[in-house]
Parts: structure tokens; C-alpha cells; sequence
């Protein structure tokens, strides 16, 4: 019996205790202060304890208390109160901001803001509800003070980059952790290459969120140890809350639309930019009839369009998109006793995107019940699961990709005179595809947490818990005849299939207890073992009857299959202590030790240590009496976190199966070495918070310095020796910046007014490589090189045009112009990260009114259109062009930054500095306008409550950018590659209106 | 106090339940095995010698780089590339720049074949049966040796006096841990190179059997492939020696028709071929020869090549190469109007890389520049390819008749540019030593490796 010796132990530890729990029994009342209106489900707990009940139907309460003891009043949206057991007979809560009373979750436990020694941002249901978010990461943009968030495109369902504090992994992923309920989660796109990743996130509804909260420095992140480098984000669902049962019902629909459309040149301008490209051309007259347009035209297109087609001017950029909408239909239903609450939930959600052909719609259903089988044990269960079907659309670099359709001539048409669609096109109608092809992906995900938590004294308590995530991803592609890709195989069918998995355990303890008034001591600590499993198999088939047919059952041959496994798992130990003294100095530390299956056995474990203190300064007797200084809080942390987020066998050297037609073979596949191991980052972060006047304002300032480690590396290797890359631990990383968040509650009378900004900068740089160095590729930019940062813009710089010939010209070694691009040299020639970004919200209400404005920005970064390649290139092939290139050199002497179009003759085309543009914008990103209905007139409706409200998502954008959207990140590109654009869609501007109903 | 108990036991086990995490932290990967159990049986040595032969067939190299690339770089009178990949765009108008990503993957794919060669033949001691212990070294030699010939002819300008006879970094050693991974090698002469390739295809003859596996190498092969490496070479009477046995000695016969080679599989013509099937090949909707040259009115092809006219209408009109291998796009095809070379036809399509054609084109142009006959006069072995495409004899060719018919016969299958260099031409628009019908280096190799030199003009 190994259990022999901890079971005295903790027996005797359970007696002690039982001896001071001296109890009487205290009954109140909680209204809320505005209308008296009985609350139900305010969470009454006992300060510094464990021990809480929740008001009922009435709003009122029972509990046992010590006779000293003092409760803490907490409901959503309200501020929470603690009061002495004396007082509380009555007690009305005020709707209310004040952040410093805010619950926050910090990983297996949670926090009172005013607590907090580590950097935390906290993002809350009601600021998301009603909203149109594409998912709900995106609710982190513009409010989270040192988030970044680039939604990519406005392609339903995408992956959106998030950077906490910079990056700082250059091979491994710059992702933060997800935490759902206490489950990590998969947070990767599965699915195969060449389609786009579907967001895995997506299939979360936002409606049950209850809180999302970002754990960004250090010392609050190294609870989740080798994961937490990138940061950690926690979210938290709604659970039920005792009283009258109670049904909420809400729906919403919207129109939507591209943020902007870009400006091509019409079919009279193309003329009269190609006539003159092709009379400039070294080919005039040498491989066409001299300065004859239509002959040229007809010698590299193969057709007669530029001679026939006098009458057609079409609109192929507008082509590419449609007209949005979407709707959401949710209801939820919650309630409960003392005992037992629950709380379901399920939600509709169908959307219509902005571009051709792309569909999404989802299902969730969630169920949460919580049941307390006696005083000291409690269980509970929370599922939700979920179905989401995406009708996607090509990654930006596909030929099918519809926005690849501004690539053709106005004077082609886009349809014949039957009305078939135009397939002589020079570059490929795609719209085709989007009438014959499939590319679905349906995702079914059930993410689910179970626990049981007991406990031995009301100080201490026992919690295990079982949590999974279970996740189903089937990618459904047909490819007709009629289209490029299917024509090569004669209609193509393809299936493929990925079960990603997870499934983890956690067991901890906690422990928290007051003495003298003076000390307060809490802690946490516990394993955790989590496994991961990835099951993939795919099918192709080809040769298919004819379009009516398109599964693989149809299928003449198999040209594709595959069935493959991937496994790794985590097993974990952590503790965390905090202690509190005199109600003003904090201090906090914390260790994890993860162990994982990603490493050799020698390398298996690391530990990440974490050490955070606070004092609040307010507290002191000097400044205790001042008015206008409410609340002051210093504080620093350092800590140290991982990053394990490589291939699952990065380590080792491997060999894998390769095919001969009908034989088998092996090749290497792999070179590792043994004494892999983590991705290190130390950070040290200094803050301060204070809030002024009765803490109508309150702000954060927080500096912080990252350092990372011994980076996973896929490090370069000369490929005359069998292999390309070997990942390991080489070369170094900084972030260091600001973040700056001031919250103020500028009116508070009837008219309410309140505002918040939020500014990050940070500064990035790549400090050692090992000598070596990453480039983009041949049309790219992006570089990694040490003294740099991560991802800089590197090559040609474009110095305009020569005004004497029309040359372009670019800068030499010496800086000096040269007409000839094999002379132009390498420069830095832009910055891909932002100088500053962050958010300004706006929030007012008056009586039944409320409007929020919610605005997002970035400034000060790059980006680099590749598809400047084609389509501002004055003209040197067919491809339209964009309509700043009508501004040509024409004759000697004009000054203008667009050479002289010369067909094929490449004056201007190299890649360069040409295409990098400011990418600073301004951007509204929420509006909501509601109206609650006074509740007198809904009482004979038997309405609890109900609201009406307009919302609009990216409603206006300010920027100098003049691609489609500066909020841009290509998909098909290398992660170094930062702010590339290509083809890629513009985000979607919406507006909905909408109604929430309770009863 | 019961109750609490149960509970309390409960939770207990729930936390022993931990002990054995560590033990399920060793988790093996489940497609791929580790180096060290790779190569321990015949059977795994047999399989690695398959492998060499699945890197061969990959689109960067016989898939479709090592015939594509060579048509593209001196394009000139040959065909016009109207596509829209960069890499093969630049190649196309000698724009090439350091960054080349066709020049990237093919270095990297040869030298991930000869890597994979290196590693088989340390450990042939595992192979028991001397038969086949012998033809898998016969094997691994033969792709080691054909490889570097490969890269020579890409990388390498042939005019000494451009490039100080700079060759390809010579790696004779197999690969298996990080060091020898990330050893550094400059350049080696192209000298010090073809003596190592006329060392393994040498070897490789004694040693391969002269029958294999479809698509394996075999004694013919590796002769076949040392008549094309002396002709490369102006060494004419050993290209004339190997060519001569070739077709005297070796089981080969020409096809029929013209396009049996390429429409059937392992046809009596083809000496090496390599296979492919519909599921293993090459060929998808961004790569291979199919890909690229088709123009086909059932839409298979992108059409990104079109041959050129001149070319095509130099043709006699009885040839059968010009009525059976040529196309024009009808209105279903990708371009309308089109010309196509029909050569690439299909998605499982084998790739012939040397046929017997070739060896009498090699031995006819051999006895033409040495004035002799050995086998038969070059009239007559011209004689058997133009009979074969339905033409009539030419008495006493020249070799300009013997190169045009050369020309005509191996068009589109990746000898234009090696032979312009081989011919020291100069009616393109650039001479056969220019800066820009050679490789650069590419810029990543250098970048990882500094020994490198790069070609001038990159």
C-alpha cells in the first residue's frame, strides 16, 4: 500500500482543520442599486476561503460563517463588493467597471485583479456578445493591450496570426496556447496543403464564452511552463447560475462586404497601355508585326481578342466577390438550485463571405451542469459540441483563387455570347471552378472538461480533472473536367480525413488561508499528463463520367492514398505559492517541470521557474490619504517559458518509405541530433498600475524585455550533403516594449461615457543565428538574419525612373542608380513589424441606449505586394494592371515613378522595393448602437429583458495602403515572410441587426 | 466520516494513477524508422536502392527538371515558355537570378539521390548473396555517377577559361550524422568530376547485370549513359566504342512507330526508363513534362510551352515525328491554336531517359567526326532513324544532317542546351560559354556553405 504514509498525513491535516470550523448562519439580500431588482446568481464567497453559495431567484443567500469573517460579493458586469458579515442584510451591487475587482483566471486558479503581480489581459462576455466576430480570437484585437492580431484575409474561417509580445520562434510556432475550460487545445489548422487551413478556433461560438483572459508576461504564463512561450490564452465558458430558470434568446442578420475593392485600368486604358508597351518592346518586329497591338496579341495569346473584342470593357476584379450575410440564431437556457446548476446552450450561425463561392455555417451545442453531492464535494461536466461545414475558397496562390481573376483583360469577356462562361481567357476563368468544383471542409469538434473537487477543509481543497478535445476534420474536393485541375485528371475526386485528439488529466491541490489578519498565504499545486494523437488518411481518385459524378465510388483510378499516425504527449508537475501581506506587498512564485515525448530521454524535462512581487503603494500610509490617487500598484516578474511546438520527432535521424511506381523504396527523410530541447525565453516584466479619482481612471504601464534561447532552429545545411535543414538549438532572440492601457469613466450620471485605449510597441530582433541566414525566396522578401528584425525586408531598393529613357532604375553597390537590375544591390528596405498598435473604444449610454465604438491600429510597418509582379508592373505581360500605372513615362523629361511599359522586356519587374508600401491604418472596428427595452413594458410580454441593436464589423478603414486591405498576410508563403500580400481578399465589412430576448 | 472516506480513496488512486507518466513520454514515430534500423538487412538495403530511384524519378530531377530545364535555357530556336512560373520564366529569358528555385531543387534533389547512394554502399556487407550484393553496388554507382553528370552539365560552365573550371562539390561519403550534415566542401574541378563519374559508371558496368527490375539500372544502361558522357565530352571514339555496343551487343530494338516510347511502357527501344504510375509520378497540376508542354484538347496541360515554328516547320512533311508528335490546341485545349509537342501525354506517363535511337544517333555522328564505320557508315544508321519516321535515306550526310536529325528525333527531351554547349555554338542569341546558360549556384547553398563559389555573372 503505497498510500499508507499520505493517508495519516492528510487525515490529520483534515482534523485540524474540522476544529475551527465554528460556524452561524447569515441570510441577505443582493439587489442591484440601479432599480432594486433582485440579482440571482451573484457568487457570495467567504474572503480567503473556498467556501460560497450563489443567490437564488430572490437574490437572497444563506451561508455559515465564522463570526469575523467577511464576504465577497461577485456577479458578472457588477462590481464586486466585500463586506463584514455584520452588513450584509442588504446588499446592492453596481453595474460597473471597476477593473481592480475583476475576477481573473490565471491557470488552474484565479485571481482578483488588485492581486495580480504578472501582466494579464482580460477580455469579458459582454464585450463580445452580439458581435459578428469571423471567431472568437478576433475579439482579442484592438482590446488586449501587446495582442497583435492579423486576420489575413476575409476568407470565412481562416487562421488569424496572434503575436503576444512580438515573436519569438523562428522554425517552431509563434502561436500562443489555447486553453478551453482547462483543456489545451489543438490550435493548428489540420487539413492538407494547398487548401486553405481552416481555423480550428472557429468552431467555438462566442456567445458561450464567459471570459477570455491572455497571460502575457512571464511570471503569469510559466504555470503552463514549455507551452507558454507565445503566451497563453485562457477561455473560460458560461456556467449556470442558481435561481429561476431562465431562457435567452437571441438572433442576428447581417449583409456584408468587401472593406475595399482595388481600381483596375478599363479596356480603353489597357489599350492604350499595351499599344505602347508593345511598340516599346525589344520584340517589336522581331517576333510579331511591328507595332502592331493585335498581331503581338495574338502571337503570345493565341487568339483574336484584341483585334475582335472593340466592344468589351469587362470588370473581372469585381468578379471575385459577392455579396456577404449572415445569421445567427442562439438560445440558451439556464438555471439551478443550490445543489445543481446547469446551463445549455445552442447556436445556428450561417455566413455568406465576401468572396465567390465561400460558405460557412455552424451548429454548437454546449451543456454545462455543476452538482454538489454534499458540502465538501462538488463535480461537474461541461461539453460542447460542435459542427462547422466551410465551403472554402483556394489559398491566394492557386489559379482558382477568384481574386486572381483581376489578373485578366478588359477586353476579354468574361461570358460568350451563349452565355457560358469565356474559357480562351489568357489567364484562367476560374469562375468556372466556382460553378463546377467542391472544396468543403466539415469539422466536428467536442471539447469537453469533467472534474470533481473536493474539499477537506474550507482552506484546502482537492480538484481532478478529466479534460479531451476531439476534433474531426473531412475535406471534401471535386474538381471537374471543365477546370484546370480536373482536366488533368480527367475529374478528380479527393477525400481526406484528420482526427486530431487530445485527452489530458489534471490533479491539484489548493490551499489558501488567512493569519493574523496580516498574512495571506495561497497555493496550488499538482501533475498533469496530457496525450495528443493525429489520424489522417486521404483518397484520391480520378477519371470520372462526367460532372454528375463525384466521389471517389465514381473514380476509374486511385491516384492518391494515405493513411498516417502522429503521437506525442506531455507529462507535467507544477506548484504555484502566493502570499500576501498587510493587504499591500505580493509576491508570487511558481514552477513548472514538463516532460515531453517531443525530446530525446536525456533532453526530456525542463523547468520553468517564475518569481513576481507587487506592492501597493496606495496602501501606505503616505499616500492613503490622498484624493485623487485612489490606487497604485508596482510590480515585476520575471519568469522563464518553453516552446516544444516542433515536428513530433525533430530530434532523431529517420528514414521513410519513397516510391518507384510499383516499388517500395526508403530514402532519408530526417537528420536530428539527440540533445534537442526546448526553446528557452526568459522575460522580465516591470509594472505599474494606479487608478485616480475613486478610480474613474485607472491605468497599466508595463515594460518588459524577452529573451529567447536556444531557438528551434531548422538550421541550414548544405544540401550537397543529403539534407536541407537539421532542427536545433541555435541562436537568440529579443523582444522588448511597452504596453499602455488607460481606462476611464469620463460621465457617470444618466448619460454615461466611458473610454479605454490601448498602445503596445515592441522592438524585435534576431541577436545571433549561428552565422546563419534565411531568405524568403525569389519573390519574396522577408529575411532572417542576426542584428535584425525577425522577418525585415530585404532586397532591390527601386529608385523610380530615369526621366531621360524611361528606364527603371535601381540602387547599386554604391548606392548609386543603374538601369540595369543585375547590377541593383541588396538593402534593407522595410519593416514588417509595426512601430505601435492597439485599440480606442468608446462606450456610451444613456437610459435605455447604449453605443459602443471600438477602433483598432497599427502603424509604423511594411508590407510588400508580390502580385506587383503582374499586375503593377507597366505592363509587361497581359495581365491588367492597377490604375496608377496609366501614369507611365511617356517622352524624356517626365518625372514619374512608373517606367516605360515595355512587353516582356522586364523594365521594372525585378523584385524590389517598388511594391513595399506603408502599411499603417486607422480602423473602426466594432460599432453596436442597442436599445433595452424599459422592463415595465415587457413585464404584461412575461420578458425578463430585451435588446435591439445595429451592429457593424470593420466599418470604416483608414489607410494609405493601396492594395485591397492593409490587415493582409498571404497564405501560401514561408512564416518568415511577414506582411506579404497576393491576390489575397480584402477583410469583410458587416452590419447586422439583432435581438436578445430572456424570459 | 464513511463517506468521506470513499470519496477520499477515490481521489487518491486517481492521483497514483501517475507514476508510469514518464514511461509515456517514449512514443515512436510510426511512418519512418531511425537511421540506425534503416540499412540492417539485404532487404532494407534493397529498399534504399529503390529509394535512390523514387529521388530520381521526382519532378527536380527525370520528373521533370533534368528534361525541361536543358530545352529552356538556350530556348532560343527550340520553343517559347509562356507560363507564369518564375523559376522556369527566368531560365526561359537567361534572366536567372540566384534565387532560382528550379536551380535550388534540382541541386538539392541530385544530391539527395547520391547521398542516399553513398549511404547504400558502406553497408553492403549486410547483403549475403553475392549476386545481388554486386548489382546493388552496381546500382548505387550508376545513380552516383549519373547524378554528377547531371549536375556538371547544369552547374558548370564547360569553357574553362569562363569559370576556372570550376565543377560540383564531389561527396563520396554517406551522411548520417549532423557533422558530416554540415561539413562544408567548396567546389571541386570539373576534372577531379568526371573522373569520379567514368570511375562509378566504369565499376557500375562490370558489376550491373544485364537484365533488372523495370526502370533499374543494367550493364546496357550504364553503357548507354557512358556513350552520352564521352560524346558530352568530345571523346567520340569511346562515345563511338560504348555507343557500338550498345546497339550490336545489347537486346534493344527501335520501335515501330515514333511515339511508342512515350505512349508504352519499357518498350524494346528503351534502354533506362524512368516509371511511373498513376498514383507514384511526377506529374500534377504544377509539375511535370505533361504539365508543362501539353496542350491537349481534353485539357490536360497547362500549355506554358510552345515549340517553336521554325523548328516545327523545318520538318519534312512526311515525318512521322512531325505528324504523330506535334499538335495544335483545338478550342477545348488550354491555347487555342497551340503548337504542342505530343510527346507528354499522360499522368503515369514512363519517362525514357536514353533509348536506343540515341545510341545510333551517337555512333553515326562518332563515325562521321572520326571518318569511319565502325558498326555501319553514319548513312546508314541515320538511314535507320529516318526510315523509322517514315523518311527516305540521305546520302553521305554531313554532320549538320547527322545534328538536325538529332534534333528532330530528341526534341523536348533534355539535350538542346547540353548540345548547343557540346557544339560550341553561337547562333542563339548568346554563345554556348555565356554566364547565363549556366545555373547559378544557388544563393541558400552558399549562404549554408561559403566554400562555394559562385558562377560569374550571378
Amino acid at each position: 500500500m503505497r498510500q499508507s504514509r499520505i493517508l495519516p498525513l492528510l487525515l490529520s491535516l483534515l482534523l485540524i482543520c474540522q476544529s475551527v470550523w465554528a460556524q452561524t448562519p447569515v441570510t441577505g439580500r443582493v439587489t442591484d442599486v440601479r432599480d432594486g431588482t433582485p440579482l440571482s446568481g451573484v457568487t457570495v464567497t467567504i474572503k480567503n476561503t473556498n467556501t460560497g453559495t450563489t443567490t437564488d431567484a430572490n437574490g437572497t443567500f444563506t451561508l455559515n460563517v465564522s463570526e469575523n469573517a467577511r464576504l465577497i460579493f461577485s456577479f458578472v458586469g457588477y462590481q464586486s463588493l466585500e463586506l463584514p458579515t455584520n452588513s450584509v442584510a442588504n446588499v446592492s451591487l453596481s453595474r460597473g467597471e471597476n477593473a481592480l475587482s475583476e475576477v481573473v483566471v490565471v491557470g488552474y486558479g484565479t485571481r482578483i485583479r488588485r492581486d495580480l503581480t504578472g501582466s494579464v489581459s482580460k477580455i469579458s462576455a459582454r464585450e463580445i456578445n452580439n458581435l459578428p466576430l469571423p471567431s472568437f480570437e478576433s475579439a482579442l484585437q484592438g482590446r488586449a493591450a501587446g495582442v497583435f492580431i492579423n486576420s489575413g484575409s476575409g476568407k470565412l474561417g481562416q487562421a488569424l496570426d496572434i503575436r503576444i509580445r512580438g515573436i519569438s520562434s523562428i522554425s517552431a510556432s509563434t502561436q500562443p496556447l489555447f486553453v478551453i475550460d482547462g483543456v489545451p487545445v489543438v490550435s493548428q489548422a489540420l487539413g492538407t496543403a494547398n487548401t486553405e487551413p481552416d481555423n480550428p478556433l472557429a468552431v467555438i461560438n462566442p456567445e458561450d464564452i464567459e471570459s477570455i483572459e491572455v497571460l502575457k508576461d512571464a511570471s503569469s504564463a510559466a504555470i503552463y511552463g514549455s507551452r507558454a512561450a507565445n503566451g497563453v490564452v485562457i477561455v473560460t465558458t458560461k456556467t449556470g447560475k442558481a435561481g429561476k430558470t431562465r431562457v435567452n434568446f437571441g438572433f442576428y442578420t447581417g449583409v456584408s462586404s468587401p472593406t475595399k475593392k482595388q481600381e483596375f485600368l478599363n479596356a480603353a486604358e489597357y489599350r492604350e497601355l499595351f499599344t505602347d508597351a508593345i511598340k516599346n518592346s525589344s520584340r517589336n518586329g522581331v517576333r510579331y508585326t511591328r507595332d502592331d497591338p493585335a498581331a503581338a496579341w495574338k502571337r503570345y495569346t493565341g487568339n483574336n481578342d484584341w483585334a475582335t473584342n472593340t466592344d468589351v470593357d469587362a470588370n473581372w476584379a469585381d468578379e471575385a466577390f459577392q455579396d456577404g450575410s449572415v445569421q445567427q440564431y442562439s438560445i440558451a437556457v439556464s438555471g439551478g438550485d443550490n445543489k445543481t446548476k446547469f446551463l445549455l446552450s445552442g447556436n445556428y450561425n450561417d455566413q455568406k463571405g465576401i468572396i465567390l463561392g465561400n460558405q460557412l455555417n455552424k451548429f454548437t451545442g454546449k451543456i454545462n451542469l455543476d452538482h454538489n453531492l454534499s458540502e465538501r464535494l462538488k463535480t461537474g461536466l461541461n461539453i460542447a459540441g460542435l459542427k462547422m461545414v466551410n465551403d472554402r475558397v483556394p489559398d491566394d496562390n492557386d489559379f482558382a483563387n477568384p481574386v486572381q481573376l483581376n489578373a485578366l483583360p478588359p477586353i476579354q469577356r468574361i461570358y460568350n455570347d451563349d452565355g457560358t462562361l469565356n474559357r480562351q481567357t489568357i489567364y484562367y476563368n476560374n469562375l468556372i471552378d466556382q460553378v463546377a468544383n467542391i472544396n468543403r471542409g466539415i469539422t466536428f469538434r467536442s471539447i469537453g472538461n469533467l472534474f470533481a473537487q473536493y474539499s477537506f477543509t474550507k482552506n484546502f481543497y482537492f480538484r481532478s480533472e478529466f479534460g479531451f478535445d476531439w476534433q474531426d476534420l473531412e475535406e471534401e474536393q471535386f474538381y471537374s473536367k471543365e477546370t484546370e485541375t480536373g482536366a488533368t485528371y480527367n475529374g478528380l475526386s479527393a477525400n481526406y480525413s484528420t482526427k486530431a485528439s487530445t485527452w489530458n488529466v489534471r490533479n491539484y491541490v489548493n490551499y489558501s488561508q488567512t493569519f493574523k489578519d496580516l498574512h495571506e498565504i495561497s497555493g496550488v499545486a499538482g501533475i498533469e499528463y496530457q496525450e495528443y494523437n493525429t489520424r489522417a488518411n486521404g483518397l484520391q481518385g480520378a477519371s470520372l463520367p462526367n460532372d454528375q459524378f463525384k466521389k471517389i465510388a465514381s473514380a476509374a483510378k486511385i491516384v492518391f492514398g494515405s493513411s498516417t499516425t502522429n503521437n506525442s504527449s506531455f507529462a507535467s508537475y507544477f506548484a504555484r505559492g502566493n502570499y500576501k501581506f498587510n493587504n499591500r506587498y505580493l509576491l508570487q512564485a511558481s514552477v513548472r517541470v514538463d516532460g515531453s515525448s517531443r525530446f530525446a530521454k536525456d533532453e526530456r524535462y525542463g523547468v520553468f521557474p517564475s518569481v513576481s512581487a507587487g506592492w501597493i503603494i496606495s496602501e501606505e500610509n503616505f499616500l492613503r490619504k490622498s484624493d485623487w490617487l485612489s490606487f497604485l500598484k508596482l510590480r515585476a516578474g520575471y519568469g522563464r517559458t518553453g516552446n516544444a511546438e516542433i515536428g513530433n520527432f525533430a530530434y532523431r535521424t529517420l528514414w521513410g518509405a519513397a516510391f518507384y511506381a510499383d516499388q517500395a523504396g526508403i530514402v532519408p527523410t530526417q537528420i536530428g541530433r539527440d540533445d534537442l530541447r526546448w526553446e528557452t525565453s526568459d522575460q522580465v516584466d516591470i509594472g505599474l498600475d494606479f487608478g485616480i479619482i475613486k478610480n474613474r481612471v485607472t491605468a497599466e504601464v508595463d515594460y518588459y524585455v524577452k529573451k529567447t534561447k536556444d531557438l528551434l532552429l531548422n538550421f541550414q545545411l548544405p544540401t550537397q550533403n543529403g539534407f536541407g535543414t537539421i532542427t536545433k538549438n541555435i541562436g537568440k532572440m529579443e523582444n522588448r516594449g511597452w504596453e499602455f492601457t488607460v481606462s476611464s469613466r469620463n460621465l457617470v450620471g444618466a448619460f454615461k461615457w466611458n473610454t479605454s485605449i490601448n498602445v503596445s510597441s515592441y522592438k524585435n530582433e534576431v541577436t545571433d543565428m549561428g552565422g546563419s541566414t534565411l531568405n524568403g525566396g525569389s519573390r519574396q522578401l522577408g529575411r532572417v538574419e542576426a542584428g535584425k528584425p525577425f522577418g525585415y525586408f530585404y532586397g532591390p531598393q527601386y529608385l523610380g525612373v530615369d526621366p531621360a529613357n524611361g528606364d527603371a532604375l535601381y540602387a547599386d553597390v554604391a548606392g548609386k542608380p543603374t538601369n540595369d537590375p543585375d547590377l541593383a544591390a541588396d538593402f534593407e528596405i522595410g519593416n514588417p513589424h509595426p512601430e505601435f498598435y492597439g485599440g480606442f473604444n468608446n462606450n456610451f449610454s444613456y437610459k435605455g441606449f447604449d453605443l459602443d465604438v471600438q477602433s483598432q491600429f497599427v502603424s509604423g510597418n511594411d508590407l510588400y505586394n508580390i502580385a506587383g509582379f503582374f499586375q503593377s508592373v507597366n505592363g509587361d505581360f497581359y495581365d491588367n494592371q492597377t490604375r496608377d500605372q496609366m501614369s507611365y513615362w511617356r517622352k524624356p523629361g517626365d518625372i514619374t515613378d512608373v517606367p516605360q511599359p515595355r512587353l516582356l522586356d522586364g523594365n521594372g519587374a525585378i523584385k524590389s522595393s517598388r511594391w513595399v508600401q506603408d502599411g499603417s491604418y486607422f480602423r473602426i472596428k466594432n460599432v453596436v448602437l442597442g436599445y433595452t427595452i424599459p422592463r415595465n413594458s415587457l413585464r404584461r410580454l412575461k420578458i425578463e429583458n430585451a435588446r435591439v441593436y445595429v451592429a457593424a464589423n470593420n466599418l470604416f478603414t483608414f489607410t494609405d495602403y493601396k492594395g485591397y486591405d492593409p490587415e493582409v498576410n498571404a497564405t501560401y508563403i514561408s512564416n518568415i515572410n511577414l506582411g506579404h500580400d497576393f491576390y489575397t481578399p480584402p477583410q469583410a465589412k458587416t452590419i447586422t441587426v439583432g435581438i436578445n430576448v430572456g424570459f | 466520516m464513511k463517506l468521506i472516506n470513499k470519496y477520499f480513496f477515490l481521489l487518491i488512486i486517481l492521483a497514483l494513477g501517475f507514476t508510469r507518466c514518464n514511461k509515456k513520454l517514449d512514443i515512436e514515430p510510426e511512418q519512418s524508422v531511425d537511421a540506425i534500423n534503416a540499412l540492417r538487412t539485404a532487404g532494407d538495403v534493397e529498399s534504399a536502392v529503390v529509394g535512390t530511384y523514387s529521388i530520381l524519378g521526382s519532378g527536380p530531377l527525370y520528373g521533370n527538371n533534368l528534361l525541361l530545364l536543358p530545352e529552356l535555357i538556350v530556348a532560343d530556336d527550340n520553343l517559347d515558355w509562356y507560363g507564369t512560373f518564375k523559376g522556369f520564366a527566368d531560365i526561359y529569358n537567361s534572366g536567372t537570378d540566384k534565387f532560382n528555385i528550379e536551380a535550388q531543387r534540382t541541386w538539392a534533389s541530385a544530391y539527395a539521390a547520391i547521398n542516399v547512394a553513398n549511404n547504400i554502399l558502406p553497408s553492403l556487407n549486410v547483403v549475403s548473396n553475392a549476386d545481388a550484393k554486386k548489382r546493388i553496388e552496381g546500382e548505387a554507382l550508376f545513380v552516383r555517377g549519373l547524378m554528377y553528370f547531371e549536375l556538371l552539365r547544369l552547374y558548370s560552365n564547360p569553357d574553362p577559361s569562363k569559370n576556372g573550371g570550376l565543377g560540383v562539390p564531389l561527396i563520396l561519403t554517406a551522411t548520417t550524422n549532423e557533422e558530416q550534415a554540415s561539413q562544408k566542401k567548396g567546389r571541386d574541378p570539373i576534372s577531379a568530376v568526371y573522373t569520379s563519374i567514368m570511375a562509378d559508371l566504369t565499376k557500375a558496368i562490370s558489376l550491373l547485370p544485364s537484365t533488372n527490375n523495370p526502370g533499374r539500372a543494367t550493364s546496357w544502361a550504364a553503357k548507354a549513359i557512358m556513350a552520352r558522357v564521352h560524346l558530352q565530352r568530345g571523346e567520340y571514339d569511346k562515345a563511338l566504342q560504348f555507343s557500338n555496343d550498345v546497339i550490336e551487343n545489347g537486346s534493344f530494338s527501335l520501335n515501330s512507330g515514333v511515339t511508342a516510347v512515350f505512349y508504352n511502357k519499357n518498350t524494346p527501344e528503351s534502354i533506362f526508363e524512368i516509371q511511373q504510375n498513376d498514383q507514384n509520378t511526377a506529374f500534377n497540376a504544377n509539375d511535370g513534362l505533361t504539365t508543362f508542354y501539353g496542350n491537349w484538347p481534353n485539357g490536360v496541360g497547362r500549355a506554358d510551352i510552345e515549340p517553336s515554328y521554325d523548328f516545327y516547320y523545318s520538318h519534312d512533311p512526311a515525318d512521322k515525328r512531325f505528324n504523330e508528335l506535334f499538335g495544335f490546341g483545338e478550342l477545348t485545349s488550354p491555347f487555342p491554336d497551340g503548337l504542342y509537342t505530343k510527346k507528354w501525354k499522360e499522368l503515369g506517363q514512363n519517362i525514357p531517359i536514353i533509348r536506343l535511337a540515341e545510341m545510333y544517333l551517337i555512333r553515326a555522328e562518332a563515325n562521321q567526326r572520326l571518318g569511319s564505320a565502325v558498326g555501319a557508315t553514319p548513312e546508314d544508321d541515320i538511314a535507320v532513324i529516318r526510315s523509322r519516321a517514315g523518311l527516305s535515306p540521305i546520302s553521305n550526310p554531313t554532320l549538320n544532317d547527322i545534328l538536325m536529325e538529332r534534333r528532330f528525333e530528341l526534341a523536348f527531351e533534355g539535350f538542346r542546351s547540353h548540345d548547343y554547349k557540346r557544339l560550341r555554338a553561337t547562333s542563339a542569341p548568346l554563345p554556348w560559354n555565356a554566364d547565363r546558360y549556366v545555373l547559378p549556384i544557388p544563393e541558400r547553398e552558399r549562404l549554408a556553405n561559403e566554400l562555394l563559389i559562385q558562377n560569374v555573372g550571378y
